[in-house]
């Protein structure tokens, strides 16, 4: 019994990043319609220069959300406005897929270059702290990741409902032609979105940091696992968002403890397919969207 | 007089026929003559020792990769994922039949093996395509025929004593004797396959069955109500280019002689044949063997001027290409008489 408490515990902890991950391609995905492929990616980047700033500076990770959250919104914020704004409003989705993808491959080979292939990590003085409850053992970092995610969340919804500009945000995911009609400026509510949709992976790439070692293949594989977790929870909302990556996160620590560690993947994408094929809409996704697309 | 003033007016609202047969002789006539070329140049050029033999091989690999991709992103509008699935599946299909001897045949470019290496793709794809095509719509999938694309790359890692795992099947040894690794063979072997393909989907397209495909492509709704039976035309269009990449995989791994996760479920036979699509020009018979050419030569030319620098070129020309080119090579001529006149540019 304490052991499977265990593993929900260590599976809701590593789907947090799923889950952070999730809420940022949930946004790029509403308002400009296109699965960003480079999200995984962009974690990555941003885990690396997390790494860094330790590594050269000292600079502890947590401090250093204070700089790569607005770094990396000005960097969606550059990229979108560089690469993407004329292909956000092509019909032809292929433009942006294959922009993401071409991001991808020029960051992930960046990455090589400058870090080299060795897996990276952060080790800080307090990364062997542990939470004891009863018989079961948490890293206070990776609870901290949780902390991290619920926290996003929050700020993304809040940021949706309370704001003029995630008003705009959401009307543009419900129906991009009738927004444009209302006035709203489609370009920017665009820009907007997928700036706070890399923000998000840059708290991805500081949480990354702190627990897990990545290396810069990691990005693709990482990039899908938040899709799976975003077709899980249902398009359109943020907690759903963050639900399927909690969710995903306690499958994957669930096939590793009864199937193998090698059929981690297998269950992952098998849940996914079956999803896709029976619950387009996701656990906690709104029905009329599927429909629509 | 007035009735020649009517004449007039008619023939100048009717479409010029005429103009439009010249330019498709004329078309024909070019692409015969590249036809020739390309079937005869291993008569006049060293095929098997010079680097431009490797070269067009692996342009035509692609180019049907591409071909079945332009048939069903191109001309029907789905973005399809899972180009890499069918043709690790193709690849692995001829490479498990001949290590452990099925169908006793002859084994060395046999055809038996190649057309079964298309049919089981084509098969995955009826079994992927109808749950997947017929209740989503879209992005969808997309999202599903990557999720299948990764399913099948983790089965066949842990495939174990079956598929040998990681390290894939070794197929050298199991060359029957007197038979010769000559390039030639895979040269027109290849070719033979990529203008099959590329004729397949000539026909498809200009028939009946293209209308429908282009119908769903522009309205689905609108497609249904005009009595287009859309789930069977997506499926059958998705099956057929899972067919042309499975074969493909099988050409490709006659030339490997050793079929691994690693070099035929990588992403790349996923993006590079749509990248060649897009660049080419989506939904353009031509397209995919313009595109298929460009990208192979940059990332040829990349890889032995820039060594180790390629990866990052490739993700440079995909980005230049999208900014600048997004509807295509046969785009840029559309407005040329005779060129890019078959759908639209962009998709």
């Amino acid at each position: 019994m304490g052991s499977l408490v265990q593993i929900l515990v260590n599976g809701i902890l590593l789907g947090s990043m799923y889950g952070i991950a999730a809420i940022g391609l949930s946004l790029i995905f509403g308002t400009m319609r296109i699965i960003f492929l480079a999200q995984g990616t962009m974690i990555v980047f941003f885990a690396y220069l997390t790494y860094w700033s330790f590594e050269k500076a000292g600079i502890d990770p947590y401090l250093s959300l204070f700089t790569v959250i607005p770094l990396a919104f000005v960097v969606g914020l550059g990229l979108f406005y560089l690469l993407f704004r004329k292909a956000a409003a092509l019909e032809d989705k292929n433009v942006s897929l294959l922009l993401a993808v071409g991001l991808m491959y020029l960051i992930d080979n960046l990455i090589l270059k400058i870090w080299g292939a060795t897996p990276r990590g952060v080790n800080l003085s307090y990364s062997g702290a542990v939470l004891v409850i009863g018989d079961i053992r948490v890293p206070w970092l990776r609870f901290a990741l949780l902390g991290l995610a619920l926290a996003s969340a929050l700020v993304v919804y809040l940021f949706l409902k309370r704001t003029r500009v995630g008003t705009a945000v959401r009307a543009a995911s419900e129906d991009m032609e009738a927004t444009t009609l209302q006035g709203i400026n489609s370009v920017w509510v665009c820009a907007i979105s997928f700036a706070i949709g890399i923000a998000l992976a840059g708290v991805a790439g500081v949480g990354m940091a702190t627990v897990y070692s990545f290396d810069y293949q990691f990005g693709f594989i990482f990039a899908i696992k938040a899709l799976v977790a975003l077709a899980l929870g249902g398009i359109g909302n943020v907690f759903g968002a963050l639900a399927g990556g909690l969710l995903l996160g306690i499958i994957e620590n669930l096939a590793a403890y009864y199937i193998g560690i090698a059929w981690i993947e297998v269950a992952s994408y098998g849940v996914f397919m079956l999803v896709l094929i029976f619950l387009p809409q996701g656990l906690f996704g709104r029905r009329g969207l599927v429909k629509k697309v | 007089m007035s009735d020649q003033r009517i004449d007039d007016t008619d023939v100048k609202l009717l479409p010029d026929d005429g103009g439009r047969r010249r330019r498709k002789l004329i078309w024909a006539g070019l692409a015969a003559l590249a036809v020739l070329f390309f079937a005869t140049l291993p008569f006049y050029y060293d095929v098997h020792n010079g680097q431009f033999g490797v070269f067009f091989f692996n342009v035509f690999v692609y180019v049907i990769v591409a071909q079945g991709w332009n048939l069903v992103g191109g001309y029907t509008g789905q973005i399809s994922l899972g180009q890499n699935a069918f043709f690790g599946v193709g690849a692995y299909t001829m490479a498990l039949l001949w290590f452990n001897d099925v169908t006793k045949t002859g084994y060395y470019f046999d055809p038996v093996l190649m057309i079964l290496a298309g049919v089981v793709p084509f098969i995955l794809a009826v079994l992927v395509g109808v749950p997947l095509l017929s209740r989503l719509r879209g992005d969808y999938f997309a999202f599903g025929t990557l999720g299948m694309g990764m399913i099948v790359t983790v089965l066949f890692i842990n495939g174990g004593m079956f598929t040998g795992g990681a390290e894939g099947r070794m197929l050298v040894p199991k060359m029957p004797e007197g038979a010769v690794f000559d390039l030639r063979t895979h040269y027109w072997v290849a070719f033979l396959v990529a203008v099959l393909a590329t004729l397949v989907v000539y026909f498809m397209t200009t028939s009946r069955i293209g209308l429908a495909l282009r119908a769903i492509r522009e309205d689905e709704v609108s497609a249904a109500s005009h009595g287009v039976n859309v789930l069977k035309y997506k499926v059958f269009a998705f099956a057929v280019g899972a067919f042309m990449a499975g074969v493909a995989g099988s050409i490709y791994g006659y030339y490997l002689l050793q079929v691994t996760p690693s070099n035929v479920l990588t992403s790349n036979w996923l993006f590079l044949p749509i990248l060649m699509v897009v660049l080419g020009g989506t939904g353009t018979i031509m397209g995919p063997w313009l595109g298929a050419f460009l990208i192979y030569l940059i990332s040829w030319y990349g890889d032995s001027y820039f060594a180790g620098y390629h990866p990052i070129i490739s993700g440079v020309v995909i980005i230049a290409v999208m900014l600048f080119l997004p509807s295509g090579l046969m785009g840029l001529g559309k407005k040329m008489p005779g060129f890019g006149n078959r759908g639209r540019g962009s998709g």
